[in-house]
């Protein structure tokens, strides 16, 4: 082979070039602003995340989880290889033959990727992407020739000018792709931003199966600022690490197939709203964009810069507002990227810096402000649903074991019947509970979801008041989006008060008396019966066991929707998307009823009041809806009539 | 008229009777044969006429008349209306020591009900005072008003003429000053209304440096208790001579006549206007606001036709509401949506087509004064919270009840404003 | 709802002064935007063009300055609210027209009545005797100003409007039919500059003597039965209740069914 110069040349060049690129790429990211990670760490912990968290993500899909391991195994290996031997020279047989091993592996994987590419669904971007099977093959392909020689199966030197100016093309080609495509922003980009987003990641908790979800507080002394903005405005205003993340996405579209609101036709579509966000960061327009749109919008009119208001121009704002916050696309994404932080920031801006939170959300959120629950009713009327139930306020008793969080659901109609359930519960199981009465205020969930984090924290820090005063070892709710509140992020207010406390969903809690056998059940004998993981109780806070450990010891055996657990779809009503309101094809609670009807359930059992209400609103015909609370109270064996059965027959035997 | 009758009492016509018992008497046909029970048929055979057999008895139950019509004239005795034949006494001042003027809104030149509220507070504060006291009322524009007299008015100042006709706040305003210097009113009573009197109390309150008391709702000529800050809490303060008085602040005069004897003024001076009324805008009925509609035609699930649907709500002049689903299914806007979770409705009559009533809806219509519900299923929670349920298809009944509308605008436009109250 | 396209003289920039008032929630009795008072800020920025530099539409307020909910004024968009500091039991009237006068406003548009204090809606009134210029109550829109002549809508019961063309400068309070004020944002509202002016002025010694309690519930006004006759005592004390368990048409015909419902609307008189 002639020109032996050249090879090592055209290498060295690409790798410079990588480099340049990768610095350029990097200044684009520290455009944002600072977070404090521990950079020296995230790098060491790197690998193993790589291999773990994101591999388990990838792993649900196994065919396209073999076929990146072969790939980028095979690539990142022999990457390493191909410098040692064709750019350093180490004459070593052993290398070269590991090398041809690992360029084999990666060719192999390759053809995979290609064969996938023959039929793509409809997810996954096409666009360039298209392009990276050949590359790859062509990369792999050709060093595998070059590398012949190298490990003795050639004789040096053979073939002629025409091979050589082949393989010249084929490495240009493929090297091109790989080393200054992966930081010039080709599709192998993906490769280095996403090993940076997993070292340098804003949720560091996430790695080794934990679970990060709650939302990060706004600094409100930036309101005070002149020229200080609350929520992010431009690109720049997100932090660096999140920039950083966006550009690790592969546009798989995984969250695209996943996200309600996408499927209702509201115009949101995930994956299209990161790159959108690289569009923002790196500057340009969406015309390269080869994947869905944004139902019922054209590619192509986006327009942004690092230094450009996103909502003005790159992103509509009805596109915010269409998402649930149901991290559906969070819990799918491969790449661990943090999808809803970033809408929330933007909403935040919107609404705390412009005002222009559509629809009933200004009026909900003056509600809030005004008077502690979103409609606006009178706070002394909070506990009106509870005239007859004679409940142990906190303020008289100042302690008890359980403190049973109330939620806005005291306000509406349809919610208080759960609460009357689960009140029967407690007392049928003799629980020391006691509730805050008019003390308790709005958790802040709908305020800090529409992006009014100021309300969210003046909430959050009036309610940690108020329970600081009081004793308790658990707080139980009926309501996932209170308890996600209290349980993860209420503790960014530096206050003691819940400090040792045990936060429990009432399903979880439930669950515990019943298998202390301190609720006597029946079994149940109705119709089929399918359970709807609520968003805020599964995906964010991970409890999918506690409802149908429930369900099952009232011996129903649950019907599965096909979208269950993780995977379940949300029911509209998360994010505030109800008082949002972005008008779509088809409504997300009908879709969600579909699901359910599809599995002959004639009941759907739900473990939240938001969920009930949207799920109820469907049309009838349809499934009765009813919370675990209410399924439970008709299945309870009354105590009372139990105990004086006992009494009876006592009497009859003396 | 009948419903009104049959409350009345019944007085038996002795006369009347025995003409009907003597077949013989001359006039025995005429008191008869008008309520006969028996009609001549087409073949000549003699018909009985069910619904004319038998009479209403005094506790509104029917019976028989075992008389075969020759009691008919019994029923003839009855005094049509007795309430109107009593001659209330007649309340009279001679020459009143002072005065309490009353300025009412007079819309459509009638007194409001809040109007003859305020006249009965003006009373309650004349029998509260010493001396004689008199109530002048005070009303501009065109008076249809025919019952000044029952309504407690002593005296009547009638501003008739064209300078006062529409909104003419400035002229109105210089004929009540002229009214405060020839009658040194003791107190001017004005109700706290959006037709105008809190308007024309206030321009007086400024012009003669009274501070008036506004939602007053318990007055007496010592002490008053008005409400403050929007509502929400009470003031209780000395009467001052200036009073915007709330609705049903007092009983309305009812026992009494008075004189309402007609007053003269001084000629006004006519003031160079600074406001110039260009007169009431045509509002469309669906551009009032949800909240505030007084008559909302709502359409839920059961609707198939909605064409009709609006047309029936065009000729109705009905505001448009939608059930949640109406909306969701894209038939309607969501700003029309009537609910818990749309917009909370105050009409006064909410007439529900095809809507079963959710929950949520049921809480946004808890303000609604009358509930007709259409529907087809009877056991639905709105026909059982409405005044008036009809069960049926939908269509066909808006269908009739469209006609009756056109005919009845039919009737209106061909009769005028007969019809006006 | 009704698409206004407002039209000013190009030549004739508008100087408008939107009065605001601290407000209170009815349901929670919390300090607040007042309603009508947000709506004559909104109004005015209407009427200047959202031009929001503080130059056109000033914000005023006599008052306490430190008073927090003052800023959710500045929070819909205004650099500055202007606040004629005083003690909140002195009368205003005497300032904030002396400040009208110097600061040659065109229009000055304030809530129809306050939501504290004797909410007695007095103010506009008395600044208008004052100052001797025309007063509109119940203003629902301005659609035009023209050679100093401005048309207003006035919103009457029921929905209904008037038209009153009114001469320039005029007074104008608000009605709650008014478009609603725009959302205030708590970015812009944190860092408004509260344009403060010390003034002097008399306290009022009259509400001094008043008391002021929450408000009672007024009983509602019961049917009596003024009865003439022992006939007519006796039915009072014996008739059914008129409240019908609500009347259920079954088996009649869509005709007769129509007819009950149409005589119903007609008895309750919304039919017109």
């Amino acid at each position: 082979m002639s020109f032996e110069w050249l090879h090592p040349l055209l290498i060295a060049t690409a790798l410079v070039l990588a480099v340049i690129g990768a610095v350029r790429r990097v200044n684009l990211w520290r455009a944002g602003k600072p977070d404090r990670i521990n950079l020296i760490a995230g790098l060491m912990a790197m690998p193993g995340r790589y291999l773990h968290d994101l591999h388990d993500i990838v792993e649900r899909d196994k065919y396209m989880s073999k076929t990146h391991a072969a790939t980028g195994g095979g690539f990142v290996l022999s990457a390493l290889l191909i410098i040692l031997v064709h750019l350093l020279g180490f004459d070593n047989q052993i290398l070269a033959w590991a090398l041809l091993a690992a360029l084999a592996l990666m060719f192999v994987g390759a053809l995979f990727v290609f064969k996938r590419r023959l039929h793509p669904p409809s997810r996954i971007s096409k666009g360039p992407w298209m392009r990276l099977p050949k590359s790859l093959l062509a990369f792999a392909g050709a060093f595998f020739v070059l590398t012949l020689p190298a490990a003795g199966v050639l004789p040096d030197g053979s073939g002629g000018v025409l091979l050589t100016v082949i393989l010249t093309a084929l490495i240009i080609w493929g090297m091109g792709e790989l080393f200054f495509g992966m930081t010039w922003g080709g599709p192998m980009k993906h490769a280095f931003a996403g090993a940076l987003h997993l070292a340098f990641h804003r949720r560091q908790e996430r790695f080794g199966g934990g679970r990060s979800t709650g939302l990060k507080p706004v600094d409100l002394t930036l309101a005070k600022e002149i020229g200080g903005v609350l929520g992010v405005a431009k690109p720049t205003d997100f932090k660096w690490n999140q920039l950083l993340g966006f550009d690790a996405c592969v546009q798989c579209g995984k969250c695209e197939a996943m996200c309600p609101a996408f499927a209702a036709g509201q115009p949101l579509n995930p994956k299209k709203l990161i790159q959108d966000m690289v569009v923002g960061l790196a500057g340009g327009t969406d015309a390269n964009y080869a994947g869905s749109p944004y139902p019922g919008k054209e590619v192509g009119n986006a327009k942004g810069g690092p230094d450009h208001i996103i909502t003005d121009g790159l992103i509509d704002p009805e596109t915010l507002w269409s998402c649930t916050t149901c991290r559906a696309c969070v819990e799918e994404c491969p790449m661990m990227i943090e999808h809803v932080d970033a809408i929330v920031d933007m909403r935040r801006y919107l609404t705390m810096e412009r005002g222009k939170t559509p629809n009933k959300g200004a009026e909900v959120l003056d509600n809030i402000i005004a008077t502690d629950n979103p409609n606006g009713y009178a706070p002394a009327s909070r506990t009106n649903w509870a005239a007859d139930q004679n409940l142990p306020l906190m303020r008289d008793v100042k302690q008890a074991e359980v403190l049973f969080w109330v939620s806005d659901g005291a306000f509406d109609m349809r919610s208080q019947r759960i609460l009357r359930a689960f009140v029967k519960l407690l007392k049928a199981a003799n629980v020391d509970f006691a509730v805050l009465g008019d003390e308790e205020l709005d958790s802040g969930d709908v305020a800090r979801r529409l992006g009014d984090d100021a309300t969210f924290q003046s909430l959050a820090k009036r309610n940690l008041e108020v329970l600081s005063q009081y004793t308790f070892s658990k707080i139980v709710t009926t309501d996932p989006h209170a308890y996600h509140c209290l349980r993860n992020e209420y503790s960014d207010f530096g206050s003691d008060a819940l400090d040792g406390v045990e936060v429990l969903h009432h399903t979880t809690f439930l669950n515990q008396l019943v298998q202390l056998g301190r609720l006597k059940l029946n079994n149940f004998s109705g119709a089929k019966v399918t359970y709807h993981d609520p968003c805020y109780l599964g995906r964010y806070n991970g409890e999918y066991e506690a409802p149908r450990e429930l369900l099952r010891s009232m011996g129903i055996e649950i019907a599965e929707m096909e979208r269950s657990g993780f995977r379940s779809r949300c029911c509209g009503g998360g994010g505030g998307a109800p008082i949002t309101d972005i008008p779509g094809e088809r409504r997300i609670a009908d879709m969600r009823m579909e699901d359910a009807s599809s599995t002959g359930a004639e009941l759907v059992a739900v473990g939240c009041q938001q969920c009930t209400a949207m799920l109820e609103g469907v049309v009838e015909p349809r499934p009765e809806v009813k919370d675990i609370a209410e399924i439970l109270m008709d299945q309870l064996v009354d105590p009372s009539a139990e105990n004086s059965r006992q009494d009876r027959l006592a009497e009859e035997v003396h | 008229m009948s419903a009104h009758n049959s409350q009345d009492l019944l007085r038996r016509d002795p006369r009347a009777e025995w003409i009907a018992r003597n077949r013989l008497h001359p006039l025995h046909g005429s008191v008869v044969s008008a309520d006969m029970g028996e009609v001549r048929g087409p073949t000549g055979l003699l018909r009985k006429n069910p619904h004319k057999v038998g009479f209403i008895g005094p506790n509104g139950i029917k019976r028989i008349d075992r008389l075969k019509g020759n009691a008919a004239g019994a029923g003839k005795g009855r005094r049509s209306s007795a309430a109107q034949d009593i001659q209330l006494p007649l309340h009279q001042v001679e020459n009143p020591d002072f005065y309490v003027v009353v300025v009412p809104d007079m819309v459509g030149g009638r007194l409001t009900a809040h109007d003859k509220d305020v006249i009965g507070q003006a009373h309650k504060l004349i029998t509260g005072a010493e001396g004689n006291g008199a109530v002048l009322a005070v009303c501009f524009g065109q008076s249809k008003e025919e019952h000044f007299d029952t309504a407690g008015v002593d005296r009547l100042l009638l501003l008739e003429d064209e300078c006062y006709e529409g909104y003419r706040p400035e002229q109105r305003l210089a004929a009540l000053v002229q009214v405060e210097s020839a009658y040194k009113p003791q107190f001017w009573l004005f109700p706290d209304s959006v037709n105008g009197g809190s308007d024309l109390g206030s321009r007086l309150a400024a012009r003669i440096g009274e501070r008036p008391a506004v939602q007053a709702w318990l007055v007496d000529s010592d002490s008053t208790v008005c409400r403050g800050a929007g509502g929400t809490t009470d003031i209780t303060r000395s009467t001052p001579r200036l009073l915007m008085l709330a609705e049903e602040c007092a009983d309305p005069i009812d026992e009494t006549r008075h004189e309402a004897l007609p007053v003269e003024l001084d000629s006004v001076p006519a003031v160079i206007a600074q406001l110039q009324d260009r007169g009431q805008v045509a509002v469309d009925p669906n551009a009032i606001s949800l909240a505030e509609a007084e008559f909302i035609l709502s359409a839920g699930n059961g609707i198939h036709n909605w064409d009709q649907f609006h047309s029936a709500a065009a000729v109705l002049g009905a505001t448009e509401g939608a059930s949640r689903v109406a909306v969701d299914d894209g038939f309607m806007p969501r700003f029309r949506q009537v609910g818990a979770t749309g917009t909370w409705v105050t009409a006064r009559v909410y007439l529900a087509v095809g809507i079963s009533g959710a929950i949520q809806h049921m809480q946004g219509i808890g303000q609604c004064d009358k509930v007709i519900a259409i529907n087809t299923d009877a056991g639905c929670d709105m026909v059982k919270r409405a005044a008036l349920s009809v069960i049926g298809d939908s269509e066909a009944i808006l269908g009739e009840l469209i006609k009756l509308a056109e005919d009845f605008r039919a009737q209106q436009s061909a009769g005028g404003d007969r019809d006006a109250a | 709802m009704q698409p206004n396209q407002f039209n000013v003289d190009a030549a004739n920039k508008l100087k408008i002064v939107s009065l605001v008032s601290v407000g209170k929630h009815p349901q929670s009795g919390r300090m607040r935007r007042a309603d009508q008072d947000s709506r004559a800020v909104e109004l005015g920025l209407k009427l200047t063009g959202d031009n929001h530099s503080g130059e056109s539409l000033v914000v005023l307020h006599a008052g306490d300055p430190g008073e927090p909910n003052l800023r959710s004024y500045a929070g819909m968009g205004l650099k500055s609210v202007r606040v004629l500091q005083l003690d909140p039991a002195a009368d205003a009237i005497l300032p904030l027209g002396q400040h009208l006068q110097q600061c040659g406003a065109d229009i000055v548009l304030t809530g129809v009545r306050a939501e504290s204090g004797e909410s007695s809606g007095m103010v506009p009134y008395q600044l208008a005797e004052k100052l001797g210029w025309p007063i509109v109550p119940r203003v629902a829109d301005i659609v035009s100003v023209k050679g100093g002549v401005a048309e207003v809508l006035q919103a009457l019961p029921r929905g209904q409007r008037r038209s009153v063309m009114v001469k320039l400068p005029f007074i104008a309070s608000v009605d709650s039919a008014a478009p609603e004020a725009r959302q205030s944002a708590f970015g812009p509202a944190s860092r408004a500059l509260m344009d403060i002016e010390v003034v002097s002025a008399s306290v009022d010694d009259v509400r001094q003597a008043w008391e002021e309690a929450a408000a009672r519930k007024r009983p509602k006004r019961l049917k009596v039965v003024k009865a003439k006759t022992a006939a007519e005592r006796f039915k009072a004390a014996t008739a059914k209740s008129q409240g019908d368990g609500g009347k259920v048409m079954k088996n009649e015909s869509a005709a007769e069914q129509a007819q009950a419902i149409f005589d119903l609307l007609k008895e309750e008189g919304v039919l017109r």
